[in-house]
């Protein structure tokens, strides 16, 4: 059966083209991470990571410290 | 684990459908959405990357659907008036009988994702129309003229007598309901006005 552990889906307060572009050099030069995009059409602008390797927290932490919210979506 | 459910799945869709049809796209997202199914916002996000991604997919679908329905039973080769009143036929039934699907329909011609609709639908479905063109002008049934004057012509009623029957109503709020007979009396004027 086809699992999706790989996708870690978080509500955050990422709004604007300016702010994706803030995050951008984090998200891209991280090894760990396959893919990632922002949501930003929708109200909750869900930041959306395939990772086979990181965890949610480290995530978390991670746009935390850049200064956004982020919380995981369940 | 998360897993993928087919089921859900189809119920998104349709549920998106639903919603898009009656209230159009401005007021859609995907936590509405969510809600409106009984599944959390992360279900849908694993589905879909994001809200562009499930309205392409649903405007790439649904193009493919309606040039499915359009092609039922049509013919390239007939003859001007089988061929015309199969199209007619096929878009009656379509519009008539699913008028969620219409509606959502008229509001990706009228969205952003109107080229994704629109070159899925064509690419399934001009080719076969614009040979039957082809072969009734070159037969002689039609003589030649603008494509749109054609397609004015030859459309624009059944699409004005659906209208009427899927509002309910005609001019000045009249109640109406179409019936086989009106389709077919206004198919035959049309043939007449065409015909050579």
């Amino acid at each position: 059966m086809e699992n999706f552990n790989h996708i870690l889906l978080f509500r955050t307060d990422i709004k604007s083209e300016e702010d994706k572009q803030a995050l951008q050099p984090l998200l891209d030069k991280n090894k760990n991470i396959e893919q990632w995009n922002v949501d930003l059409d929708d109200e909750d602008y869900v930041l959306r990571i395939v990772s086979y390797t990181l965890k949610h927290d480290q995530v978390i932490e991670m746009v935390q410290d850049r200064g956004y919210n982020c919380c995981e979506l369940t | 684990m998360r897993t993928r459910d087919t089921e859900k799945e189809k119920l998104v869709k349709k549920i998106a459908v639903e919603t898009i049809a009656k209230g159009g796209f401005e007021s859609f997202s995907m936590n509405k959405l969510a809600k409106a199914c009984g599944i959390s916002v992360a279900t849908l996000y694993i589905y879909y990357k994001d809200k562009d991604d499930l309205l392409s997919q649903l405007a790439v679908e649904h193009g493919k659907m309606l040039a499915k329905s359009m092609l039922h039973n049509f013919d390239a080769e007939a003859s001007f008036e089988a061929g015309l009143r199969q199209q007619w036929e096929n878009r009656y039934r379509e519009l008539i009988n699913n008028p969620t699907l219409s509606k959502f329909n008229d509001q990706l011609r009228a969205s952003v994702y109107q080229d994704q609709f629109l070159s899925t639908l064509m690419e399934d479905a001009l080719v076969q129309f614009k040979r039957f063109n082809d072969n009734i002008i070159s037969r002689g049934e039609v003589r030649e003229m603008p494509f749109e004057v054609y397609w004015s012509v030859a459309f624009a009623p059944l699409y004005a007598l659906i209208k009427f029957n899927n509002e309910g109503q005609s001019l000045g709020g009249k109640p109406f309901k179409m019936t086989d007979e009106m389709l077919w009396e206004a198919f035959d004027l049309v043939v007449k006005g065409l015909k050579k």
